[in-house]
């Protein structure tokens, strides 16, 4: 072992604790603060959402409901939502999702490569929730049952604390039990459809605490021919 | 014997180091598979398919040798010789010499050609010292008497002659299926390589730990990622594979050949789910012969008694399995119920099964 000595290698800049250390420039502050990312960042959404939602995008931290009755779009419309993010390079992951369609997913928009799924989690679905919390930037969560107050206020929590976004994807009969940022449900559905399955217009009541357009109602299509969402 | 379309691709027959014309078979296989499901590779440079179907479907033998041609030009930019004739021995020889041989017609044709065409220079040589010069003066030969002179190689050619066999036992690269499929996975795991090690970012690192914790809270098939396999087109070969786990060799059953095309279902049932439909007479709805059914679907029948009314329904469309799967007969149809959902529906041998929803 050969030993160094001589001005260049000084104790001084032996350790990365060193007293002297630069001022950091405002911009790299900003970023290493995580409650200000948490509350400025947004993700972006796809065309049909942009105009709905009131950032224009998916505040980090934020919990979207998307409630739907079973077979009415619900998936498509929580998934859609995630297209533009995940094209983008954002991670995400799908919890309680039963059998998902890959083909659907990807032809949505979404890059596979960056998508967990964890189709059944039985009865640990708040806990494996949890725990994709802190690895993903976007999260749906479809509960098995009606979910439990604690459990969702515990979640929601910990989505506001790390940035993450959650989707909360219900139906009517189950619904998410606290208030959230946004919510989306689904009211009426129609399929266009000649010799196959074209396209489905959906009817989607905006509302929650933040949003811009309360109560109004949209028409989205998805999916639409090629199986991605659109505006109608 | 079946009227064989044979496409005979000089560039690609020849092997090269780097393996492109693997990489260009596989490529023209998958375009073609919208021509005709039933499309074989024989080895490289020869592909063959069944005309009739193909035929039919798209309106005669030239729409279909158009097409057929505009896919191999689209996909490899070469020009394809194409030919037909019953058998694979004389639709080879109708591909390297362009020519379409009328139904009924592959016995003449296959008599006038040079004995050389069979491939053994020595049988080519001898005979022609006995006067023998085509492929139909060798057939007038007595099998006795070609037993008594030739080796059972020749024998079997000689049999080919005559019509008894319809492939030379040289035609046919019996690796190359295999070699196909490995060929579609390398291409893959190299894409796969990019995304997942060549940019790694400090996120991707988070989600592999959260997906680690994961496994570890609800077992190996708790956390599943999607196997783009087959790059290019997820359409076809998309599936879900638990994480971590080592990449399975290229899968034999297709869950979701992309023949419906899009929208494509949002849940697509791993362990599809019995299901009965049933006409306006509550009368079972079969897939009959023809590949029409035998009734109106109206009525769907779900577990526990649940009965929902048909207000559309679409199809059937036949499902046949590509090239590399055993023959199944299925079919896929389309419904729409009264309730609003949309669903996907298959049927084999008899029984229906909810395989999709449109959710």
């Amino acid at each position: 072992m050969s030993y160094v000595t001589g001005s260049v290698y000084s104790s001084e800049h032996m350790f990365a604790f060193s007293t002297k250390r630069p001022a950091l420039s405002d911009d790299i502050r900003a970023a290493i603060r995580p409650v200000t990312l948490a509350k400025t960042k947004t993700l972006p959404v796809g065309e049909p959402w942009r105009s709905l939602l009131p950032d224009g995008g998916l505040r980090r931290g934020a919990t979207v409901g998307v409630q739907s009755p079973a077979g009415w779009g619900g998936v498509s419309v929580a998934l859609s939502l995630l297209s533009e993010a995940s094209a983008k390079g954002h991670w995400s992951a799908v919890v309680g999702v039963d059998d998902p369609g890959v083909v659907a997913i990807a032809d949505l928009g979404l890059d596979l490569r960056r998508v967990l799924f964890v189709p059944r989690p039985r009865g640990a679905w708040a806990e494996s929730a949890a725990d994709l919390v802190d690895g993903v930037d976007l999260l749906i969560v479809r509960p098995p049952s009606r979910p439990a107050h604690a459990a969702a206020r515990k979640l929601m929590d910990r989505v506001r604390e790390r940035g993450t976004v959650l989707i909360a994807l219900t139906e009517p009969s189950a619904p998410w039990p606290l208030p959230v940022e946004v919510s989306l449900d689904v009211t009426n559905t129609q399929w266009v459809a000649s010799s196959r399955l074209e396209s489905r217009s959906l009817t989607v009541r905006v509302g929650g605490r933040g949003a811009a357009g309360r109560g109004a109602e949209r028409v989205v299509v998805v999916p639409d021919r090629r199986g991605r969402a659109v505006a109608s | 014997m079946e009227r064989l379309l044979a496409l005979w691709i000089e560039e690609l027959a020849v092997e090269k180091a780097d393996g492109s014309s693997l990489r260009s078979l596989v490529a023209v296989l998958d375009a073609l598979v919208s021509v005709c499901p039933f499309v074989e590779p024989v080895r490289l440079g020869l592909i063959t398919m069944p005309m009739r179907g193909p035929s039919r479907f798209f309106g005669g033998d030239e729409a279909v040798m158009a097409a057929v041609a505009a896919a191999v030009r689209d996909v490899t930019g070469h020009e394809v010789n194409l030919g037909v004739a019953e058998g694979l021995f004389c639709a080879e020889l109708a591909a390297r010499q362009r020519t379409v041989v009328p139904a009924g017609g592959t016995s003449l044709f296959r008599r006038v050609q040079p004995l050389a065409t069979l491939g053994h220079k020595e049988l080519t040589m001898t005979a022609r010292r006995l006067g023998l010069v085509t492929v139909g003066e060798f057939a007038e030969l007595a099998p006795a008497r070609v037993a008594e002179r030739f080796s059972r190689t020749v024998q079997v050619l000689h049999r080919v002659a005559r019509g008894e066999l319809h492939e030379l036992p040289s035609q046919r690269d019996k690796q190359l299926l295999t070699r196909l499929r490995t060929a579609r996975g390398e291409d893959v795991r190299a894409e796969e390589q990019m995304g997942f090690f060549g940019q790694r970012s400090a996120s991707d690192d988070r989600a592999q730990a959260a997906a680690h914790r994961l496994r570890h809270r609800l077992g190996v098939d708790g956390v599943l990622v999607a196997d783009v396999r087959g790059g290019r087109s997820p359409d076809d070969r998309a599936t879900l594979v638990p994480w971590g786990a080592p990449r399975p060799p290229a899968r034999d059953n297709a869950p979701w050949p992309g023949q419906l095309g899009s929208p494509a279902p949002t849940t697509s049932f791993r362990c599809p789910v019995r299901v009965e439909v049933l006409d306006e007479h509550d009368a079972p709805v079969r897939l009959g012969v023809r590949g029409a059914m035998t009734g109106t679907p109206s009525v769907l029948l779900l577990e526990r008694g649940v009965r929902r009314r048909i207000t559309w329904c679409a199809g059937p469309w036949l499902l046949v399995e590509q090239w590399w799967t055993a023959p199944r007969r299925r079919a896929h149809a389309q419904v729409l119920l009264e309730t609003g959902e949309a669903m996907l529906v298959t049927t084999e041998g008899g029984q229906w099964w909810l395989t999709g929803m449109y959710d």
